[in-house]
């Protein structure tokens, strides 16, 4: 019974498709986590525990039913599989500049838990939720370029004995150092629907929702960045955006990244024989604030995310069914690899070297960014159906 | 006046005066419904004090017996109501008849409570966008309330369904201030709490259904059949209910079981029909004398079909539907208390009388070379039927139903069985213009064809749908193939398949087809009451 949109077919297929899927994906977790005891910490004098330090890099995704894993990008083993506690909501992970802390977020998107990823050691936590206020974040958390706060957007639901009442978001600006148990020290409202956020070197939060704002979190002082759900091109050429907003990441180049959907008419308004479909993005550098936002890939693959090239920033490679590797600048097609099952998240190291495609079951893959062959496989221990896939640059 | 009245008892019962004793049936009911809302639901909800709405988020808002289950239910699951399960039956029959539907206002939305499979919805635009994504719109266009009431439904579901505004079709637009400021407000006024239709709905004096009654009717295993339906009055809008007859081919069709009455004309019946545990979902008319909706499989709902009772002396069916110029073929009339000369319209003649009874009349006929293409009106004594035989030349095209459908894998083991489909084919005449599929195009009805598949497109036929996705067989049911992944398949894919059904029809020496789309896909995990 459900209806395709009127604008496009092949929307209409897409949602039908990939993107019901995984936000269905979210909307059935109701599985408990096993509560067994970290049977991977080891001793915490032993520091750093088999890992290195000086910049080496730790691929971070979290499986079902509940643990944070830590892979080394090195061996492409994994290294250490920490105990999430609480029901696994969606797997998002934010990690701390010095690439220590990695946040996980869970039970069913309220709580948060600060993991030492060398030890596994619970760091900090938070729940969200209070009295009768039920609050959840969905994907949104960052932490800021000191690595002293982090952030979320709240979406709290006040539940009264016999109703709900949705109240505004809001941007929750948590101290790292508050330990277990922590509230938010301040917090300022923000637009609804969004999901991934990222700390500028400025010190503002940018809120990936229908449009792109950035807040400063000390006074809740909010400015557009880029204007999507609301832009201004004439309705009859273009079709607003509709941004997937699934994972976020960059953090291999100091980037946020959005993917969006878009077609442009070049004939009526509808006449899809005359327009073209395209994956546009916005990609904010986080260190000098610069925007770059444009429309040239065909949308003839799904994706969720791009992720960039270190080596060359118009490089940007996407996973779904397929591995494919697009030049932004040019639109064209560089590369396509298919997959053994669908993955729904993508990154890479930041000499640019290897490509992780992980998420929607239990493998993660590594391939070659130059051929985009297989140069690596791995068995994870759960599902990591629409888990982040983060990479942590252990200082 | 039945509104006033309601008013007062309930305004008494709020301070006490009335007890139990001494009160009218339908009353005492009343009460028993108003005492459980007390007992049950006021650890939560709130005695308001206004006589007119006793029940805070409780007293505002109208809907079907399956909606008031659904609710209660969603109390119990997630809310942690605990209540008996005659007190949950006794208190959905009192919401249902005090706060239900009437028949108006159900009128083109009966399908999603009959379970009718493939039925393509178009509401208005707006709600259509904002709202039909993760279930029917007829679940809302199946209630009534204040505005408030649709308002405090659309907070409902950000607590309920907090990533509801990041979907496909919500994520680019503002979902939540459009339902809150645009959608709510039009549902309280296109879906009001209080209409015209409820309030003479609740003046019109409910008929027993008591009686014989004459069925007829299609289920899609064994084809029409027709037959003798005795309903039995046990208790107030309580029946038990008998089912004698045969199916066109003679094969006896018989069953029994029991029925309650919702809102004086919800008819909502449980049988054992041949073995099959089979469920009624039927709407009785304002006068008592029609019974008419859908009967189905309890465990496999789309294995069902139309059918009409009557209780007076009526025709409900002529079959086959269509006689051609100059041909003699054998017709049943089915229908109930049927007497005296049989008539077939102009140029259609009964050449002999084959079998013959007051709910079934077997004849030979015949229709003349030079008879009227076009419909005639049937008559049997004085009881007529309009338009119900189609008189024709030629058949001239043919149409599938559904001309789109779903069918879902299952079975292997899972604990969810297959969903299939079925299909059947309707003929038409050109009509005087001569040309097919124009508005004068003659019905002649369903007719029998011959049924197979195909891929559907390029990508269905590279993929060999058709090997994997099922079967179909000569009545026109299609049966998906097994649940899970299937190693011969592209990326170990589940079985499913993206494909034509052509159902190809012989009429003299002409045969003409017709298609119609099927998607086979992934089982349904949540089934609601009302889809
Ligand atoms: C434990 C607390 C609790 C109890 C007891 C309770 N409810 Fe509710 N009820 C709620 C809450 C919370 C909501 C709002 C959320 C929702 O609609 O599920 C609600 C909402 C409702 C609604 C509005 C639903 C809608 O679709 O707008 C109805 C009707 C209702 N309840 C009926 C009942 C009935 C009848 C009972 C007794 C059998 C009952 N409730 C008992 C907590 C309760
Ligand atoms: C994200 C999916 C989703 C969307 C979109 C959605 N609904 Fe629902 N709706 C649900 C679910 C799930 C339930 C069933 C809750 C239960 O009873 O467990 C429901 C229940 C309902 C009910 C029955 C409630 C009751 O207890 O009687 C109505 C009426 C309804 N929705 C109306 C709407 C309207 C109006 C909109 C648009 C503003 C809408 N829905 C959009 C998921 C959705």
């Amino acid at each position: 019974m459900m209806k395709k949109p009127m604008f496009s077919k092949l929307t209409g297929a897409i949602r039908n498709t990939a993107l019901t899927a995984v936000i269905g994906a979210g909307a059935l977790l109701t599985g408990c986590a096993a509560t067994q005891p970290g049977s991977n910490q080891q001793g915490a004098e032993s520091l750093p525990n088999g890992m290195k330090g000086d910049g080496h890099e730790y691929m971070l995704t979290v499986t079902r039913p509940n643990q944070l894993h830590v892979i080394d990008t090195e061996t492409d083993q994994v290294l250490r599989s920490c105990d999430v506690p609480g029901t696994f909501g969606n797997g998002s992970i934010a990690i701390s500049p010095d690439g220590r802390t990695a946040y996980v977020l869970t039970g069913m998107y309220e709580n948060i838990y600060g993991f030492d990823i060398t030890n596994c050691e619970i760091t900090f936590s938070t729940h969200q939720s209070y009295d009768n206020v039920q609050v959840k974040s969905f994907i949104s958390m960052a932490v800021s370029a000191d690595g002293k706060e982090l952030y979320t957007v709240q979406n709290p639901v006040r539940k009264h004995s016999d109703r709900f009442e949705t109240m505004q978001p809001r941007l929750a600006v948590f101290d790292t150092s508050g330990g277990l148990k922590t509230q938010p020290v301040r917090t300022f409202p923000v637009d609804r629907r969004i999901t991934k956020i990222a700390a500028m070197d400025n010190g503002e939060v940018v809120l990936g929702g229908g449009d792109l704002k950035a807040i400063n979190p000390e006074n809740g002082e909010t400015r557009l960045i880029t204007a999507l759900q609301n832009w201004d091109r004439a309705p009859d050429k273009w079709v607003p955006p509709d941004a997937f907003a699934m994972h976020t990441m960059g953090e291999h180049v100091g980037e946020f990244i959005m993917p969006y959907f878009t077609i442009r008419w070049n004939g009526e308004p509808g006449d899809e024989s005359k327009a073209d479909f395209l994956w546009g993005h916005v990609r904010i550098d986080l260190k000098t604030g610069d925007v770059e936002m444009i429309e040239t890939v065909p949308f003839e693959f799904i994706v969720f995310n791009w992720v960039t090239d270190p080596n060359d920033k118009n490089v940007v490679y996407g996973s779904f069914n397929q591995l494919s590797k697009h030049n932004f600048k040019t639109g064209e097609t560089l590369g396509i690899h298919a997959l053994d099952h669908t993955y729904y998240n993508i990154n890479m190291t930041t000499d640019g070297k290897k490509v992780y495609v992980a998420g929607a079951g239990n493998t993660v893959s590594i391939h070659n960014p130059e051929t985009l062959e297989r140069i690596g496989y791995l068995k994870m221990p759960g599902d990591m159906s629409t888990s982040d896939l983060r990479l942590a640059v252990l200082k | 006046m039945a509104l006033k009245k309601n008013k007062i008892t309930r305004a008494l019962l709020g301070t006490g005066v009335l007890t139990l004793a001494g009160l009218a049936p339908a009353q005492a009911q009343a009460a028993d419904g108003e005492s459980i809302i007390r007992d049950r639901c006021l650890v939560c909800h709130t005695d308001t004090g206004d006589a007119s709405a006793p029940f805070s988020r409780i007293s505002e808002q109208r809907k079907t017996p399956e909606g008031w289950m659904a609710t209660i239910s969603r109390m119990q699951q997630q809310r942690g109501v605990v209540i008996s399960p005659e007190e949950k039956r006794e208190l959905v029959k009192y919401l249902a008849d005090n706060q239900g539907l009437a028949p108006a206002e159900t009128q083109g939305l009966r399908y999603v409570l009959e379970k009718e499979p493939n039925v393509l919805e178009s509401f208005d635009p707006l709600l259509q966008e904002t709202c039909v994504r993760c279930h029917s719109g007829a679940r809302i266009a199946l209630q009534r309330r204040t505005e408030d009431e649709w308002k405090w439904l659309v907070h409902f579901h950000m607590g309920q369904q907090p990533t509801a505004e990041l979907h496909a079709g919500a994520r680019d637009r503002a979902w939540f201030d459009i339902a809150l400021n645009q959608v709510a407000p039009k549902l309280g006024n296109d879906y009001a709490f209080n209409t015209e239709e409820w309030s003479q709905w609740q003046a019109v004096e409910k008929k027993s259904l008591d009686g014989r009654w004459a069925m007829s009717g299609y289920l899609p295993e064994k084809g029409q059949f027709d037959a003798v339906v005795v309903i039995s009055q046990n208790d107030n809008d309580r029946y038990s209910v008998t089912l004698e007859g045969q199916y066109a081919d003679g094969t006896p069709i018989s069953g029994s079981g029991k029925a309650i009455v919702y809102t004086g004309y919800e008819w909502r019946g449980t049988l054992t029909v041949n073995g099959v545990k089979m469920r009624q979902v039927l709407a009785a008319s304002e006068d008592g004398q029609t019974l008419e909706g859908r009967m189905y499989q309890r465990n496999d709902d789309v294995m069902g079909g139309k059918v009409i009772a009557v209780k007076n002396s009526a025709i409900t069916a002529i079959t086959p539907s269509y006689i051609k110029q100059g041909e003699r073929k054998l017709l049943t009339i089915s229908g109930n208390k049927l007497n005296g000369s049989i008539s077939l319209g102009a140029g259609v003649k009964v050449i002999s009388i084959i079998a013959r009874d007051e709910e079934r009349t077997v004849v030979i006929a015949e229709a003349s070379r030079t008879a009227k293409v076009g419909s005639r009106d049937i008559k049997v004594g004085r009881t007529s039927a309009d338009d119900l035989l189609a008189v024709y030349d030629e058949l001239a095209r043919v149409e599938i139903t559904p001309s789109d459908s779903i069918a879902r894998v299952g079975g292997a083991g899972g604990s969810i069985p297959k969903q299939k489909s079925w299909y059947r084919a309707v003929g038409y005449a050109a009509g005087a213009d001569g040309k097919p599929g124009t508005a004068d195009d003659l019905r002649l009805g369903y007719m029998p064809a011959q049924w197979s598949l195909k891929p559907f497109d390029e990508i269905a036929e590279h993929d060999n749908d058709i090997q994997y996705a099922g079967t179909i067989d000569n009545r026109g049911i299609f049966t998906p193939g097994d649940a899970g992944p299937n190693p011969e398949r592209k990326m170990s894919t589940n079985n499913v398949g993206n494909l034509t059904v052509i159902g190809m029809v012989q009429d003299g020496d002409q045969t003409i087809s017709a298609e119609s789309h099927l998607l086979v896909t992934v089982q349904r995990f949540v089934r609601a009451l009302i889809d």
